[in-house]
């Protein structure tokens, strides 16, 4: 009677003990591939997406803590309702006050970027939060203290449990963290996008304005996501109190002079101002500034002829450009200031 | 009654099994950092063949891929192999390596840095992660070494000088590999860092911070440091 008593108490906190195991494990979330676009670049299999992750990485995303006097978070620079980037500003300004030397970059559709930042330099989506973090202009700290900040955080490390199974908190970790919610800040609901998947129609203006765009801007920023990933010289004039060169930093290379990423156009609405250092605000200076880039020797030889489109197609132009908009990313509730 | 030989046989097999466990011992790599014939010491006053005096604040190293060739050559490595070595910090400056043999180790190879693998595999765990102050943010790879002090040969910032050695994208791919030969597998790997500074005036090149020709040259001379010392006794 008694054995059978301590077996079933046995068998009771083995299952009690299974149980809770199956509930604390983190739940699993992927990443939905829109139809008819490539396969993502980032491998999945080293950093797999769960819901808890995503969760502490927007924790980590929206959190001051990661700059060195707790003012500044990824936030700070990334508006989830201006495409994340920084608006307003034509360069960026961080900690103190102190302004960067480029305008902040959109963030969406980074699990098909291979290369990361205005020169390339981040080969990796996990490892590009160390520069917001480490520059003086920006965060000013050090992920090392960050870990420590975080380990005194009871908050932080229920997060973690939750996340990776134990309260270990480590640079890897919150590194991967941030790419699990990085990762899932997908825009494919614009209307351009419902017009493919055959769900709305272009206005006569918004086809003419596609055509227009297949023609003298789609060898670069290639669809569906709006940017082929490379690094091309648009011609615009170095910034003489910045001299930024461009990717020739990274790469040491004279051809490399005045190459910057070609950004997606991707809710370009709302990411003004535009360029590398933001030095136009309105979509109309950008057209503009395509349309007549005249006899530049140094130019990516997809601009060496100039667009000359008419007042009318230039309008059309940016009616297409329009249709990149897609609210329903921009209001994404899951993306918001965690509560 | 039941036969009592297949416990008897086990136990003396489980036995024979413990034995020779024991008897397969671990192989320990062990650094001895050094100026010339002294173990280094954090800022005290050296003076290089090239009239340099100079102190040494900091001195960490990668070294990865470790393998030991034993006398049958056969090759002992190790998973995920990457150890970061700090001069401060006494504990890094060993390793233990499962030998899993009898025989003795003729030779040790070993990579100074780290591949292009971990260099393009995003956030890594241990000895990889970027808060050990080992990874560059403005240009993603890790710094294979890291060595930082004064010297008044310098006309910089406090006379520092600052020698962040990495990168791995050809043709300035840093990593070296670094072979050493040994007559028995008692053995320790110095590391002279006055063999750096003996081949260099400080006045001249003093910060060397990105990848490039000049962390290539750097990189070629710091593969001289490493040499092996053997031990007669057991001692160690």
């Amino acid at each position: 009677m008694r054995s059978k008593f301590i077996l079933l108490l046995i068998i009771g906190s083995i299952s009690v003990f299974l149980l809770a195991f199956t509930f604390l494990r983190p739940t699993p979330i992927y990443l939905e591939i829109p139809k008819g676009w490539p396969k993502p670049n980032y491998d999945f299999s080293k950093n797999s997406l769960t819901e808890e992750g995503f969760q502490l990485g927007r924790q980590l995303f929206y959190d001051p803590i990661l700059s060195k006097d707790s003012t500044i978070s990824c936030a700070s620079c990334h508006l989830q309702a201006t495409g994340f980037t920084h608006v307003d500003h034509s360069l960026s300004h961080g900690i103190d006050g102190k302004i960067g030397t480029r305008n902040s970059m959109t963030m969406m559709n980074l699990a098909w970027s291979k290369t990361f930042m205005w020169d390339g330099g981040v080969n990796h989506l996990d490892v590009q939060a160390l520069n917001p973090i480490t520059s003086s202009v920006e965060m000013n700290e050090t992920l090392a203290n960050v870990v420590l900040k975080l380990q005194k955080s009871e908050q932080y490390k229920s997060l973690f449990i939750a996340a990776f199974g134990d309260n270990s908190i480590t640079g890897q970790r919150i590194l991967k963290a941030l790419s699990q919610f990085e990762l899932m800040l997908v825009s494919s609901n614009s209307k351009y996008d419902k017009v493919m998947r055959k769900e709305a129609l272009f206005t006569n203006q918004e086809q003419n304005g596609y055509q227009l765009f297949k023609t003298n801007c789609a060898s670069c920023h290639s669809e569906p996501l709006f940017t082929n990933g490379e690094y091309e010289n648009n011609g615009i004039p170095i910034d003489t109190t910045l001299n930024d060169i461009g990717r020739q930093r990274i790469t040491e290379k004279s051809e490399d002079y005045l190459k910057f990423k070609i950004p997606t156009l991707r809710n370009i609405q709302f990411t003004n101002p535009y360029m590398h250092d933001g030095r136009f605000n309105k979509l109309t200076e950008v057209i503009k500034h395509y349309n007549s880039i005249g006899n530049n020797k140094k130019v990516s030889k997809q601009l060496k002829k100039s667009m000359n489109l008419t007042d009318n197609e230039r309008v059309d132009l940016v009616a297409f450009l329009l249709t990149l908009t897609d609210n329903e990313f921009l209001f994404d509730k899951r993306f918001v200031y965690p509560r | 009654m039941r036969s009592k030989l297949p416990h008897v046989l086990f136990f003396t097999l489980f036995f024979q099994w413990i034995y020779s466990q024991e008897k397969k011992e671990n192989s320990s790599l062990q650094f001895k950092i050094k100026y010339e014939n002294e173990s280094l010491i954090q800022n005290k006053k050296y003076i290089s063949l090239s009239k340099d005096t100079l102190q040494l604040e900091t001195f960490r190293f990668y070294v990865s891929n470790i393998k030991f060739i034993l006398n049958d050559n056969s090759v002992i490595s190790e998973d995920n192999s990457y150890h970061l070595i700090d001069f401060e910090d006494s504990n890094t400056q060993i390793i233990s390596i499962q030998k899993k043999s009898n025989l003795e180790i003729k030779k040790v190879v070993f990579s100074l840095g780290i591949d292009s693998t971990a260099s393009v595999s995003g956030a890594l765990s241990g000895d990889l992660d970027p808060t050990k102050g080992m990874y560059w943010a403005w240009q993603s790879g890790y710094i294979n070494f890291k060595i930082e002090g004064k010297s008044s040969s310098c006309k910089t910032r406090n006379n520092g000088f600052q020698f962040h050695i990495g990168g791995y994208l050809k043709p300035n791919y840093a990593i070296r590999t670094i072979e050493l030969e040994t007559n028995n597998s008692n053995f320790e790997i110095n590391v002279d860092l006055a063999k750096l500074f003996n081949e260099i005036k400080l006045s001249e090149i003093n910060s060397i911070m990105i990848p490039g020709s000049k962390a290539m040259d750097i990189a070629d001379i710091a593969k001289l440091l490493f040499s092996i010392s053997e031990s007669l006794s057991n001692e160690k």
